[in-house]
């Protein structure tokens, strides 16, 4: 290959890569992108598909047997960054989601890392106080 | 020494028992138990997709043969012998998920893992769409996997039937499936053109795995699906701000103006898509109308930096206009 037709493809590839980064012409910072959006929306749906599953009779019930604030516990959730709603997200895609139908789901890893939290067990959330 | 062969016998009995026991309870079929003795009512009794076309595969070669009848089925006439370099890892003597997924990509189909429910995989193949599956035929702590394609089932008698390594209509209870694929992670693939929607399918899920051809630079594809999503969820805000930015990005501005309005119609309070239409309307020097929209933005969320920078950038260029506008008038402040 000559280095002649190696430098036009350098020049060629360098141009396609620059082409890339910048498809449009709108190069705005002060944009909002898809992937942010999407992001933003994960997380808020999975914050309040946990305060859905929390405000049911049932597991407000189990929260009370154990000795826990039911508001209280909405409040944990609604306080709750987005990095923290991603790693309850990433322990509920490790279970095995046959036979448990999702808000099942929701409410046992809930009620084992959360209430295990409040109680000092465990303390896999660091907005859980253990005193 | 009779003795003590014979409690030696019993003992394994009695282990082989308990192992049997423990097997059992691993491979229960809940969700085919629920399904066969509740048929849901929008779910037809038998169903077959026979035009799905079959692929026999060479050894370990499930994964580019599963594929090619997804892709040939969806409009995209390929063989296994041209996805194999693309999929097909000789050292792992397969292919993994991702790569599957990633090849869709590049044929232009939109993949779709379906929820982890086998009515949905059900549905979806009797909405005419042959699902994609990982199966481990053998067991968790020796793993023997296979990709096959599910093309019919017959809810009567509980059974499926697919396109698997070299039987073109390979029929499988339902249940022995459902342990099969439960052991590989309940994954379940749906590939579709971009035009299209798969039945089960949910927002969120669709827009990310639409997203994923903006980050190839496939941006015209991207569109044409967010286009999709929002002739199918047309109260979707996210939907409708997806197809502004692709749109946006491909510098259609009057079809982006017009999504980013629908999805401020759906959601007036939408920080994203006000700050968005401000750049856009600012691009087109309408300054006076993108004004507003930054502000409003800045006052719903002051913490994103890309909203003060708007308002920032905007506040900016009206001032240089309106020094422009006095320059001439006023000579001698120089």
């Amino acid at each position: 290959m000559s280095r002649k037709f190696m430098r036009s493809l350098c020049v060629l590839v360098s141009l396609a890569l620059g082409g890339m980064s910048l498809p449009m012409g709108v190069a705005h910072a002060a944009w909002v992108g898809t992937p942010a959006v999407l992001a933003d929306q994960q997380v808020q749906f999975d914050r309040e598909r946990l305060l859905s599953a929390l405000a049911r009779g049932e597991v407000q019930e189990q929260l009370k047997a154990l000795g826990v604030d039911p508001a209280q516990a909405a409040e944990r959730v609604a306080a709750l960054t987005p990095e923290e709603i991603q790693a309850l997200n990433a322990r509920m895609a490790e279970m095995p989601a046959g036979g448990i139908d999702a808000l099942g789901a929701v409410v046992f890893i809930f009620l084992v890392l959360l209430v295990t939290d409040i109680l000092g067990f465990t303390n896999i959330f660091p907005f859980v106080n253990s005193r | 020494m009779l003795r003590r062969l014979i409690i030696r016998l019993a003992r394994a009995a009695g282990g082989s028992f308990l192992l049997l026991a423990l097997l059992a309870g691993c491979a229960s079929a809940p969700q085919t138990r629920q399904l066969l003795d509740s048929p849901p009512a929008r779910l037809p009794a038998r169903v077959e997709i026979l035009a799905a076309p079959f692929f026999p595969q060479e050894d370990y070669q499930c994964g580019p043969a599963a594929l090619a009848t997804v892709l040939s089925h969806s409009g995209v006439p390929v063989h296994p012998d041209a996805l194999a370099p693309q999929v097909f890892i000789p050292e792992r003597q397969g292919s993994l998920q991702l790569e599957l997924i990633a090849a869709t990509r590049r044929h232009g189909r939109v993949p779709y893992v379906l929820a982890p429910r086998l009515e949905d995989v059900l549905r979806e193949v009797s909405a005419g769409n042959p699902v994609l599956v990982l199966q481990n035929l053998a067991l968790n702590w020796y793993p023997r996997w296979h990709y096959a394609v599910i093309v019919g089932f017959d809810v009567s008698d509980g059974s499926l039937v697919m396109r698997s390594g070299r039987r073109q209509r390979h029929v499988v209870d339902l249940s022995v499936f459902e342990r099969t694929w439960a052991r590989g992670g309940r994954w379940a693939l749906v590939i579709l053109p971009p035009d299209r929607v798969p039945v089960t399918a949910e927002p969120l899920p669709f827009l990310r795995s639409a997203a994923s051809f903006e980050q190839l630079g496939q941006l015209a594809t991207a569109r044409v699906a967010y286009r999709t999503a929002v002739a199918h969820w047309p109260d979707d805000t996210i939907a409708w701000m997806a197809l502004g930015n692709a749109a946006y990005a491909l510098q259609d501005a009057s079809e982006a103006e017009r999504a980013y309005r629908r999805a401020l119609d759906l959601s007036p309070d939408y920080a994203p898509a006000l700050n968005n239409l401000a750049q856009l309307l600012a691009d087109q020097g309408r300054t006076d109308e993108a004004l507003p929209l930054a502000r409003k933005a800045v006052a719903l969320d002051a913490t994103r930096e890309a909203y003060r920078d708007t308002l920032e950038t905007l506040r900016k260029s009206l001032g240089s206009t309106e020094n422009l506008a006095k320059t001439p008038g006023s000579p001698k402040n120089k």
